[in-house]
């Protein structure tokens, strides 16, 4: 298995232990030239919040503030890599803690504004205000501290992590730079939440990223226009975006996106062609209207995963199994996971067997212990945890004669996770396990989950960055995340308290070899003790019309759009 | 006080009571299930911390009968308070989206109107044939079909010809048009959305004004009318249709509320921004103050559609007025 490695390089400098990041992603280097700059019609499947990214983490508003803003770096969705976006450069300390950043010179901001480190700082101060309350400014602490910032010039800007942090200023991924000369005075009197919402005119918001909005109609279309001002250049010189408009059409539904795709009313659409979905649009690939982009494995896949919590199941018989290892071991046996994916996905994904799917080529781990289908060894689990059919009725009863049965929640409207749930259902039932699968609308299964009110559930999560330190809400005992035992004021097991101390540890650690060996064994942790149970992730494609051309689409969201300076058209509209 | 406006006075009072019911039912219901706004926060790297502070900050940490008695105080003050999703007052967006569903209820209703009650002449008035099983075999079929069926065979349709756009209120790629280009385009899409409102609606109206006019007409004025040697186009279209048409008039006030609190699924399918869409977007994100400002708006309709209803009856029978 061939494993990406970031893109800082580690250079041992006379006596300063220093790595040192830079290079030219101003020039971008691309596959295909453009044969026309003309406007380009995508969908979104909601509307945006706000226009502060500070305040909304949900796709459309980030949609926004990727279209019109720009960060300090930048991650590349198709490598996997951090690169210089409006710092052109950047040295690390050996103690992982502090990062001085370059800021590219002659850049403005789409009004005309300059950029410089007073902005910088001005973002920091606005992302950790109380009053602002920025829904980002949590990801961006750490141990509860904020990152230290200072300018020692305009043009130089050093970060200070309060503790040790390997990823670096990768992090700094999902913060968007915002004007000082506009935004100061909301902060100064405690309006910023109010400043940048859906309201506000267009000529009112100002960003550093290749689009600038033009108009927004609730209900409608989002419109942006290239930002005459945009810093970036292609490797022949040629400012970018190629594209002079791109319009974000608001289609609740998807088979109605599809369906505007196959005629040519759009060019894109907003999320990956669902399974079902595959004929229509291969259909039009056929036709030559539309191109089918394939990206390969998922990053994110669902799971299965039982209530562990102790205290919630303390006056429940079934415990003594239902959060027992071997019990998950036989769930895990008792599934078929390539007719899961074939049933569940139309044959469009591939079996996993832990969180981290190949799609994740950096951190994935191949050689994870397998509980591969064996309905004899499933058997032989349930047997002992003293799990028998002792009336002859088809389902097991145990010792004290409690029915095995647990209600399994999925979420109402998602077809493959509605599907999964029923193949789970099927699957278990083979053995003697009764599954009630109960479809609850999204907000509801949260709640239930979250207040660890459920036997067991089947969904996932989006993962907001590849690299597993960006989720450690999800992998600590301590996490609001770990789903299957959330908040632990210590760890409840040993192996979860051997996946707190490799993952503390892993974040220390700057050489990137050491941090996949930790990581590694944490996954292998995860594997051998089935608190998420996986079984299949999907294949992913995206579906463009045939006339867009520079398509990089990425696994991570939003898979088109990441690239948008560099995306042009070939043909009429 | 005349009798109509005692009956207006009435009706008034109903309007308040009702918009008042539908809209605190709405907001208990919308309290009452699982999850509020915050949960849809959550996610990897957001604390505990911060949800708790965005509960407290949007008021949602305190008790439900403070909420709604702050919510009842804007009331007065035609104040519907602000959506959690938007930050913004929930009557301005109630407002906007509201218009949008009037244009398209009111095409819908023009449509099915035109086509339910002449065609419910024709099969009311004729005797038995093959143009009259047609006619009641297209609106059986035509009220068996709900509006999200209609809408999503529309649509394909509209994706097979390329005759009509598949969704939306304006053209994607006309920007900034001229006023009577804009209405035209506006008319174009509105086509298929108004087509699939109207179709069940205009088989129902078809169908009621068909039995109706068909008891009419055997009813001894009726008889009478002809015997004296009234021609009877002349018979059905000016005096049957005037008593055959008092059950259509009682249940189109339910139908123009109903149509103009919005249709959510034609809303989706066909992406039209109106109240329906607006609504369930709230619902699903707990966004309480705004369902009870879709609700209240859609209860004001219903019983605008309601004294319609009361009026078009008055107009069909003289006796109501005494009454």
């Amino acid at each position: 298995m061939v494993r990406h490695r970031h893109a800082c390089i580690v250079l041992l400098l006379a006596g300063l232990d220093l790595s040192a990041c830079g290079g030219e992603p101003g020039d971008a280097a691309l596959t295909e030239r453009p044969g026309g700059s003309g406007p380009v019609v995508g969908t979104v499947r909601g509307e945006p919040r706000t226009f502060n990214h500070l305040l909304a983490g949900e796709n459309e508003s980030v949609l926004v503030s990727r279209l019109t803003q720009a960060g300090l770096v930048r991650i590349n969705r198709t490598t996997d890599e951090v690169e210089p976006w409006l710092a052109e450069g950047w040295t690390s300390a050996a103690d992982g803690m502090t990062h001085t950043l370059t800021l590219r010179s002659g850049v403005t901001f789409a009004d005309g504004e300059p950029f410089t480190s007073a902005d910088v700082l001005f973002t920091f101060e606005a992302l950790y205000d109380e009053a602002v309350g920025s829904v980002l400014a949590d990801s961006l602490r750490f141990d509860g501290l904020p990152i230290a910032v200072e300018a020692p010039d305009e043009q130089t800007v050093v970060v200070h992590f309060p503790v040790p942090y390997s990823p670096g200023v990768r992090v700094l991924d999902s913060l968007p730079m915002l004007p000082r000369h506009k935004l100061e005075p909301a902060l100064r009197d405690g309006t910023l939440r109010e400043a940048w919402g859906v309201t506000t005119r267009p000529s009112e918001l100002t960003g550093m990223g290749p689009f600038v909005l033009e108009s927004y109609v609730p209900g409608q279309r989002l419109v942006f226009t290239r930002n005459p001002a945009y810093w970036r250049h292609d490797d022949a010189g040629v400012q970018l975006p190629y594209l002079d408009r791109i319009t974000l059409e608001i289609v609740g539904d998807q088979s109605a996106e599809i369906l505007r795709l196959q005629t040519g009313e759009v060019d894109f659409i907003s999320g990956n062609v669902r399974a079902e979905d595959f004929v229509a649009v291969s259909r039009a690939v056929s036709d030559g209207t539309v191109q089918l982009h394939n990206l390969g494995v998922d990053v994110n896949a669902d799971f299965l995963f039982f209530n562990l919590r102790p205290e919630a199941m303390e006056d429940d018989p079934r415990r003594a199994w239902l959060q027992h290892r071997d019990w998950r071991l036989a769930v895990s046996h008792a599934v078929d996971r390539t007719a899961f994916a074939n049933t569940v996905y139309l044959g469009l994904a591939q079996p996993v067997y832990g969180p981290i799917t190949p799609g994740n080529q950096t951190w994935f781990y191949p050689d994870l212990p397998a509980f591969d289908h064996d309905l004899e060894q499933a058997n032989v689990l349930l047997t002992g945890l003293g799990l028998t059919d002792r009336d002859g009725d088809g389902v097991r009863e145990d010792p004290s004669g409690v029915p095995v049965r647990f209600a399994l929640l999925t979420q109402q409207g998602n077809s493959s996770r509605e599907r999964a749930a029923q193949v789970l259902q099927a699957d278990l039932a083979q053995l003697g396990i009764g599954v009630d699968v109960v479809p609850i609308e999204f907000g509801a299964l949260i709640e239930r989950v979250t207040s660890m009110n459920f036997d067991a559930a089947y969904f996932g999560f989006l993962a907001s960055d590849t690299d597993p330190a960006g989720n450690l809400d999800f992998w600590l005992s301590s996490g609001s995340f770990h789903f299957w035992n959330p908040n632990q004021p210590t760890p409840a097991t040993e192996w979860e308290a051997r996946i707190d101390q490799l993952a503390s540890q892993q974040l220390r650690v700057a050489d990137m070899d050491r941090r996949l060996e930790l990581f590694d064994e944490i996954q292998t942790i995860v594997a051998e003790n089935q608190p998420l149970l996986h079984f299949a992730a999907r294949r992913l494609s995206v579906a463009t019309s045939g006339r867009m051309a520079n398509v990089e689409p990425s696994v991570m969201r939003p898979h088109i759009l990441w690239n948008a300076d560099t995306l042009a058209v070939t043909g009429p509209e | 006080m005349t009798p109509f406006v005692l009956f207006l006075v009435r009706r008034l009072l109903f309007a308040l009571l009702l918009v008042l019911v539908v809209s605190t039912g709405s907001m208990w219901l919308a309290h009452l299930a699982p999850g509020d706004y915050t949960t849809q926060l959550r996610g990897p790297g957001v604390s505990a911390d911060t949800l708790a502070r965005e509960r407290e900050r949007l008021g949602l940490d305190r008790p439900l009968s403070e909420q709604y008695g702050d919510w009842l105080v804007g009331l007065t003050r035609f104040d519907l308070g602000t959506s959690f999703r938007y930050s913004r007052p929930v009557t301005e967006l109630v407002g906007e989206r509201a218009a949008n569903t009037a244009v398209l209820a009111g095409v819908a209703l023009l449509i099915a109107t035109g086509v339910g009650l002449p065609l419910g002449v024709i099969a009311g008035s004729s005797a038995s044939g093959v143009v009259v099983s047609m006619i009641r075999g297209v609106s059986v079929f035509g009220m068996s079909l709900p509006p999200l069926v209609t809408s999503l065979l529309f649509a394909l349709f509209a994706a097979r010809t390329g005759w009509f756009p598949i969704g939306g209120m304006t053209s994607l790629r006309a920007v900034d048009p001229s006023l009577p280009a804009r209405l035209v385009d506006i008319g174009w899409h509105l086509v298929l959305p108004a087509l699939a409102l109207a179709l069940p609606v205009a088989a129902t109206l078809e169908r009621l004004l068909a039995r109706s006019l068909r008891e009419t007409l055997t009813e001894p004025f009726i008889m009478a009318a002809l015997a004296r040697g009234i021609p009877r186009r002349r018979v059905v279209w000016r005096h049957a249709l005037r008593v055959a048409v008092r059950p259509v008039a009682g249940i189109y006030g339910v139908i123009v509320g109903s149509l103009l609190s919005g249709s959510f699924a034609v809303e989706i399918v066909t992406s039209w921004p109106g109240l329906g869409r607006l609504m369930f977007e709230a619902l699903r994100s707990r966004d309480v103050q705004l369902v009870a400002g879709c609700a209240a708006i859609g209860s004001v309709f219903l019983a605008f559609g309601n004294l319609l209803s009361d009026l078009g009856l008055v107009a069909a029978d003289p006796r109501l007025r005494e009454e």
